[in-house]
C-alpha cells in the first residue's frame, strides 16, 4: 500500500520537474509574454478595425451626358446618398478608363437625351451602369444600391404608374442573436479561434522538434521520465500560455469592441479549455513526426492555422463551399470551436449545440495524442 | 565582389533545395493551397437550407415555397409545424433561417389586402444571413406582382440585369472584368500574391535564424564575404522560387481555372520579382533580429497576417476606418494585390500599373535597406 503511495508520489514530483523546467523555459523567454498577451491583442485589434464586411462607401464615378432637369435630379440623388462617392467624370471614355485603372467601382452613365426619353412614347430612358465585376461582393452591393436609389428617383418622379398595381408582400426580417447584423460580432469569435489555434498548435508544434534539431531530446530521455509525463509536461505550460491569452482576448472583445457574452464564463472557459485538446495534440503531432523546426513550422502553417482561417467558417460560409470541401471541414477541430465559440458570445449557453462540439473536439483531441503517444519512443536512432 | 555573392547564392540554393522533401515543400503545397483555398474563400451564399414553417397552409404559401424550391441559390426547405420546432435546426446551423408564412397569409393575398411573412435570420452568420435576406425578399417582391410567369432566380443579379422597368425607364447594369461575378475570378489572382508573400517571408525569417541555432552563421562571417554580400545572397533565392511558383500559379490560374490574362508579362515578372525582394527584405530583417527559429517564425507571423487583413485580400480596403486605409499604402501585399487584379482581370493600362509598382520599388527598396544596415550592425 504504501508502496503503491511512494510511486504516486515520485510520479507525481517527476511531472512537477519537467513541467517547472517547461515552464522555466517558457517564461524565461521573453517572447512567450509577448505571444501570450501583445500577438494576440495585436490580431484581435486587427481582426475587429481591418475586416469589416459590412460595405460602407463606394467610389463611383459619374457621366452626365444629359444636362437636363430629370438627369440632374438622378445625379443629385446618387450624389447625395451616403453609398456612394461620386466623381464626376467627363465623357464615357474617361469614366471607363477610371475604371479600367481601379480609381472607382463603378460607373454611371446618363445618356443623352435622357429626360426627353423619360416622358416620350415608344421609347425607354436607360441608365446605365458599368461595375467593376472583379470583387464579387462590392458588386452586389452596387447593384443593390444602385436599385434603390433608381426606384427612389422613379417614385419621386411619380413614374411608376405604369407598373402594374398589386398588393404588396411585405417581409418582416429579424436576426437573431445579432440583431443589427454586424459582421465584427460574428468575426471576432471567429478571430479568437484563430489565435487560440496559432498559440495551440503553431508553437507546440516546434516543441519536440526544437529538441530533435538541438540534440537535446536524448538529455530528456535519458531521465526517469515516461512518455506519458514528457507530454503532460510539455503540454500543460503551453495550455495555461493559451488560456492567459484567451482571457485578455475576451476582456478586449467584451470591453473594446463591446461584444455581448449572452452565455456564461464557465461555457467559454470549458469550450476554450476543450479546443485545446486538439489543438496542443495536433502540434505535438507535428513535433514528433518532423525532424526540423522549419518543417515542423510548415506543417504546422499549412494543417492548424490556414484551416482555421479559410475553412472554419470564420470569414467563408462553410454552407457555401463545394460539398468534398464541407466534408474536409468536418475534421477540422477550428471549426467546431467557432460555432462554439458564436454560439456561447451571441446567443448563450446553448448546451445542445456546444456539448455535440466539445465531444468533437474531444475525440480528435485524443486521437492525436494516441498518435503522439506512440510515435514519441524512448529510443534513439 | 560579384564572385563571392555568386557563392553565397549558390551555398544558400544548395541549402535550401538539398533535401528532396525541402523542394517538394517549396512546389507543392501552395499548389495545394490555391486549389482548395479558391473553393473555399468564396463571399458568395449557396446552397442554402431553409427552413419554412407554413401555418398558411393555403395556395399563395404554396407558391412562395415553389419559387424558393426554384431558384438555384436554395437546396434545401426543410418544413416544421411551427418556430420552436425550426428553432432547434437553427440553433445547431442545419439551417441560416426560418421563414414564417402566418396563417391568413393566402386569405390576405386573395382579398388582396397587403400581406406579410416572417423570416428569422442567424445572426451569427450575420453575413450569409444578410444574403439570404436579399434572396428571400427578391422572391417575396417577385411573389407581390401578380401571379404570372416563371419564378425569378434569386441569382439573376450577374450578368446583365434590368433592375426595374415601369413606363419606359430601365437601368441596364454590366459587370467588367468578371461578367459572371465568379468569386473565384477575384480570389485566385489575390493568392498569387497572397502565396509568394509567405513563401518570401518564410524562407529568409527562417534563414539567420536557423545557422544561428546551429552554429553554422560564425562560419559565414569568417568567409572571406562581406556582411553585406551575405544579406544580399540571402536575398536573392526567394527571388528565384518566387518567380518559378509565380510561373506555375499563372499556369494554373490561366489555363486550368480560365481566369484571363489581359495585362503586360513583363510587368507580371516586375511585380513579382519587386514584391519578393520587399517580403524577403522585411524576411531578413525579423531573421537579423531574433535568436531562435521559433522566435523568427513568430516574427514572421505577426507580420504575415497584417499583411494579409490589411491588403484588400479577404474583404475591401474601402470598408476598413481611414487609419487603417493609411497603413495599407505601406502594405506591400495591397500594391501587389492591385497589380495582380489589374494584370489578370482588368488589362489595366501600364501608366496605371506603374503608380503600384512604384510603391512597391520604394517599399522593396527600404525594407532591403532595413534588412542589410540590421544584418550588418548584428554580424559586426
Amino acid at each position: 500500500m504504501s508502496d503503491t503511495l511512494t510511486r504516486v508520489r515520485s510520479w507525481w514530483q517527476q511531472l512537477a520537474a519537467i513541467m517547472i523546467k517547461e515552464g522555466k523555459q517558457v517564461t524565461r523567454d521573453p517572447s512567450s509574454w509577448i505571444i501570450a498577451v501583445v500577438l494576440p491583442l495585436t490580431f484581435l485589434f486587427l481582426f475587429g478595425f481591418g475586416i469589416s464586411l459590412d460595405t460602407t462607401v463606394v467610389k463611383i464615378a459619374m457621366v452626365r451626358e444629359d444636362g437636363g432637369r430629370d438627369a440632374r435630379a438622378f445625379g443629385d440623388a446618387l450624389t447625395s446618398s451616403k453609398w456612394f462617392l461620386v466623381v464626376p467624370a467627363t465623357d464615357r471614355r474617361s469614366g471607363e478608363r477610371l475604371l479600367q485603372d481601379q480609381n472607382v467601382k463603378a460607373v454611371v452613365i446618363i445618356p443623352a437625351e435622357f429626360g426627353r426619353r423619360l416622358y416620350a412614347q415608344n421609347t425607354t430612358a436607360q441608365v446605365q451602369v458599368l461595375v467593376d465585376g472583379a470583387e464579387p461582393n462590392t458588386a452586389n452591393y452596387v447593384h443593390g444600391y444602385v436599385g434603390a436609389i433608381w426606384s427612389g428617383f422613379l417614385a419621386a418622379r411619380g413614374l411608376e404608374q405604369g407598373s402594374p398595381i398589386a398588393a404588396p408582400v411585405s417581409l418582416e426580417v429579424r436576426y437573431w442573436y445579432n440583431a443589427n447584423a454586424v459582421s465584427r460580432w460574428f468575426l471576432i469569435p471567429g478571430s479568437m479561434t484563430v489565435i487560440m489555434t496559432l498559440l495551440g498548435t503553431l508553437l507546440t508544434s516546434l516543441v519536440i522538434a526544437r529538441e530533435y534539431e538541438r540534440g537535446t531530446l536524448e538529455a530528456l530521455y535519458a531521465t526517469p521520465l515516461t512518455r506519458g509525463q514528457i507530454l503532460i509536461g510539455k503540454t500543460l505550460p503551453y495550455f495555461l500560455l493559451a488560456m492567459v491569452s484567451m482571457a485578455v482576448c475576451v476582456l478586449t472583445a467584451l470591453l473594446l469592441f463591446q461584444l455581448p457574452l449572452r452565455g456564461s464564463f464557465l461555457a467559454l472557459g470549458l469550450v476554450s479549455a476543450v479546443f485545446l485538446v486538439p489543438a496542443l495534440g495536433q502540434g505535438l503531432l507535428i513535433s514528433v513526426t518532423m525532424r526540423t523546426q522549419m518543417a515542423a513550422a510548415q506543417l504546422g502553417l499549412m494543417t492548424g492555422y490556414l484551416p482555421a482561417m479559410m475553412l472554419s467558417g470564420f470569414l467563408f460560409d462553410i454552407h457555401s463551399m463545394p460539398p468534398w470541401l464541407q466534408a474536409i471541414t468536418l475534421a477540422i477541430p477550428a471549426r467546431y470551436m467557432n460555432v462554439s465559440l458564436q454560439t456561447v458570445f451571441l446567443a448563450g449557453d446553448l448546451w445542445s449545440v456546444l456539448i455535440p462540439n466539445m465531444l468533437f473536439m474531444l475525440a480528435v483531441g485524443a486521437l492525436f495524442f494516441g498518435l503522439t503517444w506512440r510515435r514519441l519512443h524512448k529510443r534513439l536512432d | 565582389m560579384l564572385q563571392r555573392l555568386l557563392a553565397i547564392v549558390r551555398k544558400e540554393l544548395i541549402t535550401m533545395l538539398r533535401d528532396p522533401r525541402a523542394r517538394l515543400a517549396l512546389i507543392i503545397p501552395p499548389i495545394i493551397q490555391l486549389f482548395i483555398f479558391s473553393s473555399a474563400a468564396t463571399m458568395e451564399v449557396k446552397n442554402i437550407a431553409l427552413a419554412v414553417v407554413d401555418l398558411d397552409r393555403g395556395p399563395y404559401a404554396a407558391d412562395v415555397q415553389q419559387r424558393l424550391a426554384g431558384s438555384r441559390s436554395f437546396t434545401r426547405l426543410p418544413r416544421y409545424a411551427n418556430v420552436a420546432s425550426a428553432r432547434g435546426a437553427l440553433e445547431r446551423e442545419q439551417v441560416i433561417g426560418i421563414l414564417v408564412l402566418p396563417s391568413g397569409f393566402s386569405a390576405d393575398r386573395t382579398a388582396g389586402r397587403p400581406a406579410s411573412a416572417q423570416l428569422l435570420l442567424d445572426g451569427r452568420r450575420s453575413n450569409a444571413a444578410q444574403i439570404t435576406a436579399q434572396y428571400v425578399s427578391t422572391i417575396m417582391a417577385a411573389e407581390g406582382a401578380p401571379l404570372s410567369g416563371a419564378p425569378p432566380d434569386a441569382n439573376a443579379a450577374g450578368g446583365s440585369a434590368a433592375l426595374a422597368r415601369p413606363a419606359n425607364a430601365e437601368v441596364v447594369i454590366d459587370n467588367w472584368f468578371n461578367p459572371n461575378l465568379d468569386y473565384r475570378w477575384f480570389m485566385l489572382p489575390n493568392l498569387v500574391g497572397m502565396l509568394s508573400l509567405g513563401v518570401a517571408l518564410m524562407i529568409t525569417a527562417l534563414s539567420v535564424a536557423r545557422e544561428r541555432e546551429l552554429g553554422t552563421f560564425d562560419q559565414t562571417l569568417v568567409s572571406p564575404a562581406t556582411p553585406v554580400e551575405i544579406a544580399l545572397g540571402k536575398l536573392l533565392p526567394p527571388l528565384l522560387v518566387a518567380s518559378v511558383q509565380a510561373t506555375l500559379y499563372l499556369l494554373i490560374v490561366t489555363l486550368l481555372y480560365g481566369v484571363p490574362f489581359r495585362g503586360n508579362l513583363l510587368v507580371f515578372y516586375a511585380a513579382v520579382l519587386t514584391f519578393a525582394e520587399a517580403c524577403a527584405g522585411v524576411g531578413l530583417f525579423i531573421s537579423s533580429l531574433v535568436h531562435t527559429q521559433q522566435q523568427a517564425f513568430l516574427g514572421a507571423f505577426a507580420v504575415l497576417l497584417p499583411f494579409a487583413l490589411l491588403s484588400g485580400f479577404a474583404t475591401p480596403v474601402e470598408n476598413m476606418p481611414w487609419w487603417l486605409q493609411f497603413v495599407t499604402t505601406i502594405n506591400p501585399l495591397a500594391h501587389m494585390l492591385r497589380l495582380m487584379q489589374g494584370l489578370f482581370l482588368k488589362g489595366a493600362s501600364v501608366a496605371s500599373l506603374a503608380q503600384d509598382l512604384v510603391k512597391l520599388l520604394e517599399i522593396a527598396l527600404c525594407t532591403t535597406a532595413a534588412a542589410v544596415l540590421l544584418f550588418r550592425r548584428k554580424a559586426a
